[in-house]
């Protein structure tokens, strides 16, 4: 019943020697990501009308309505978040838009908060990917 | 209309060998039973139902508190359809007849039901509980609608009554066991459950499983969500199967609202759905490798499963959390350009099959860890239930995709994969296999989609009603059962995973099998224990445990 027989791994592993390693150099080289990733929400303070149905839907209640200069806007814990992008898809007037960046990862907490009074900084960061 | 036949058939001779016991029935659609029976008729029924059609097995049990009653269904699959038993019990006194003698699957659903709603299963060999903490306070029932965190109060966790590693102990046979405790941190798998193997020398005498340690409290979470948000909740009951779990629940909710979604969703779900499982199985497989320590056939799988994984984020917008169905349909479309990525990236992983399946059918370390080891039969994996891969691998036909088609199986061409041998290789090979089909499958699906919408705007709001609904999950048989209240909360959501059906199983398998083949076993069985345990919140700390409700967990997430 025992066979003497396992060339065909013995020569998958030798022909993989001399290829190129399959993964990636990460932080290096960054994966290509693809057109549709959900990443971190882009919030238009201009466009929001202050309904708060992103916060009412959110699964996670991750969003937190908050007042900045006399308009109740969304805040987004970010470290709550599930990506599911139910506020993006409910939001009526698009104030909250999609975006591919993923690299989220923080040492503090204060950081993974999506506040709405600093529009112009979340601009810069998501041309970052 | 042939369904309909046999509806009419399974109710009709329920009826006549019950005569004045039953209260009720009905179908409200193909393949889908109600029978209402009187309190102590339910065992009656059972026995009846299995003199009728002899290969029944048993999916769950559900218990829902109706306030001053209890109401316990048990879902069978009786071959054509899914027949739901039910009887009504007092809630001041909840005590039934145990079914464990005629059905022994239905061991755990039982405990389950009685962790989690206090319903004493009389003559139960061993009613202990199976989620909840052995310190969880008597009288304190989770998924009763009175239940309130608070109540309960703070937990302590000093007398959890645990064996010793290595405590030996004297048999009246003379002999003498030792008793090892794997877990709940265990080598196997990297998921926390704890083992408690009983060996003589070498050789496995008996397993005892111990669930619960991944219990997070999904099922009564999900009665504070609304539908479509539930969603979304259910997909982390599992990683790996989310897919499964989302349309599952979706199907549930749309045969309670009669929604009829547009047939390019279905396909699109299809899509996905098959995606999922070759992940899932390519996983599996790898995982086997490692386990019997075979890595490098591991590295090579986990590459390919890249692929798969590579396509459900293009398709979906993200690896492993697909987000995909939703009630109504889907939420992305399929471009045409993605479609020819994908017949043309799964057509390199079925040349890859070919040559998996070469190495597993003749390399001597597989044959040796895997070949007549852990083995099943035929007639006891019917007896325990067993679902999915772990049943085809034992020769008993279970593909839910087969036999109750949704989504778009009505029309895939795809096999059935039936391996009769039932050890550990047999179960592998199903899954080696079913990954050739699920590529058929896609291909298929991709080809002749049709166009159209693939989404409808449905209310929030759901009606009053019940539905449950069953999908193949890449370890087997998934079941939601969804009860609507007419608001768009749901009353009462139920899962039943496969590992709940198949963890069973691992005793019979693991008996008279050696020490170093626990691994490889309890892989072969493909178990995911965070699917297995949900429901009720609990926080391990300082080796105390408190429980929190919903308002206590956002309040202190502000708060840190």
């Amino acid at each position: 019943m025992r066979r003497i027989k396992m060339p065909q791994m013995i020569v998958e592993i030798a022909s993989a020697v001399f290829k190129k390693p399959f993964t990636f150099q990460y932080p290096f080289t960054k994966p290509k990501v693809p057109e549709g990733l959900r990443g971190r929400q882009i919030f238009h303070p201009e466009r929001c009308i202050s309904c708060g149905l992103c916060a009412r839907d959110c699964p996670a209640e991750a969003i937190e309505m908050v007042e900045v200069s006399g308009k109740k806007m969304p805040l987004i814990h970010l470290d709550s978040c599930i990506f599911c992008y139910i506020c993006v898809e409910n939001c009526p007037r698009n104030a909250l838009t999609e975006s591919t960046f993923y690299e989220l990862a923080s040492t503090n907490k204060e950081s993974l908060a999506l506040r709405p009074e600093k529009p112009e900084s979340e601009g810069e960061a998501t041309e970052g990917e | 209309m042939k369904e309909i036949d046999i509806e009419e058939e399974i109710i009709g001779t329920l009826e006549g060998m019950l005569g004045e016991s039953v209260l009720g029935s009905k179908s409200p659609r193909p393949r889908r039973v109600y029978i209402h029976v009187k309190p102590a008729a339910h065992k009656r029924a059972i026995s009846a139902l299995l003199q009728a059609f002899p290969s029944t097995i048993i999916s769950t049990i559900t218990g829902i508190d109706l306030g001053e009653t209890i109401e316990i269904n048990y879902h069978f699959w009786c071959g054509k359809a899914e027949v739901t038993i039910r009887t009504n019990l007092s809630k001041s006194k909840p005590e039934i007849e145990t079914i464990t003698d005629i059905v022994p699957g239905a061991s755990l659903y039982e405990r389950e039901v009685h962790d989690l709603l206090g319903v004493k299963f009389a003559n139960h060999p061993n009613l202990t509980r199976l989620l909840l903490p052995e310190s969880w306070p008597e009288n304190s029932y989770p998924l009763r609608k009175d239940w309130n965190p608070k109540q309960t109060g703070e937990i302590h966790d000093s007398s959890e009554k645990t064996l010793t590693i290595g405590e030996t102990r004297t048999e009246s046979n003379g002999g003498s066991l030792v008793n090892v405790i794997v877990g709940p941190q265990h080598p196997a798998l990297h998921e926390p459950e704890r083992f408690l193997f009983k060996l003589d020398g070498e050789v496995v005498v008996d397993v005892e499983p111990r669930l619960g340690y991944a219990h997070r409290g999904i099922e009564k979470a999900a009665e504070h969500l609304m539908f479509f948000q539930d969603v979304h909740l259910v997909e982390r009951v599992c990683g790996i199967c989310n897919v499964a779990h989302t349309t599952c629940f979706c199907q549930a909710v749309e045969a309670l609202g009669k929604i009829e979604i547009p047939s390019r969703a279905k396909y699109l779900r299809t899509i996905v759905h098959e995606f999922n499982r070759i992940h899932s199985h390519l996983l599996l497989l790898g995982i086997a490798g490692l386990e019997i320590g075979f890595e490098s056939l591991f590295q090579y799988l986990w590459r390919d499963r890249e692929t798969v994984l590579d396509l459900t984020e293009k398709l979906t917008g993200n690896r492993v959390m697909a987000e995909y169905s939703t009630i109504g349909g889907v939420r992305r479309d399929l471009t045409p350009i993605l479609g020819d990525e994908i017949k043309k990236k799964l057509q390199k992983i079925r040349d890859r099959l070919s040559f998996y399946k070469e190495v597993f059918q003749s390399d001597p370390t597989i044959e040796l860890r895997t070949k007549g080891i852990g083995v099943l039969s035929e007639e006891k994996a019917l007896k325990l239930c067993v679902v999915g891969p772990v049943a085809r691998g034992s020769g008993v036909k279970s593909d839910v995709r087969k036999h109750d088609p949704y989504a778009a199986y009505e029309d895939a061409p795809f096999k059935e994969i039936l391996y009769k041998d039932g050890d550990s290789w047999s179960r592998l090979m199903v899954r080696l296999e079913e990954v050739g089909e699920s590529i058929e499958i896609i291909t298929w699906a991709v080809d002749n989609i049709p166009s159209g919408p693939y989404r409808i705007r449905v209310p929030r709001r759901m009606p009053r009603g019940e539905s449950l609904s069953r999908v193949e999950a890449p370890r087997g048989e998934l079941i939601h059962y969804v009860k609507g209240n007419g608001t768009a909360y749901p009353e009462r959501v139920k899962i039943r995973s496969p590992t709940l059906a198949n963890i069973i199983s691992f005793r019979e398998m693991i008996r008279g099998c050696y020490v170093a083949d626990i691994p490889a076993v309890l892989a072969s069985l493909d178990p995911c224990f965070s699917c297995t345990d949900r429901m009720v919140f609990v926080d391990e700390k300082n080796g105390r445990r408190w429980i929190w409700s919903m308002n206590d967990l956002k309040a202190r997430r502000r708060d840190s």
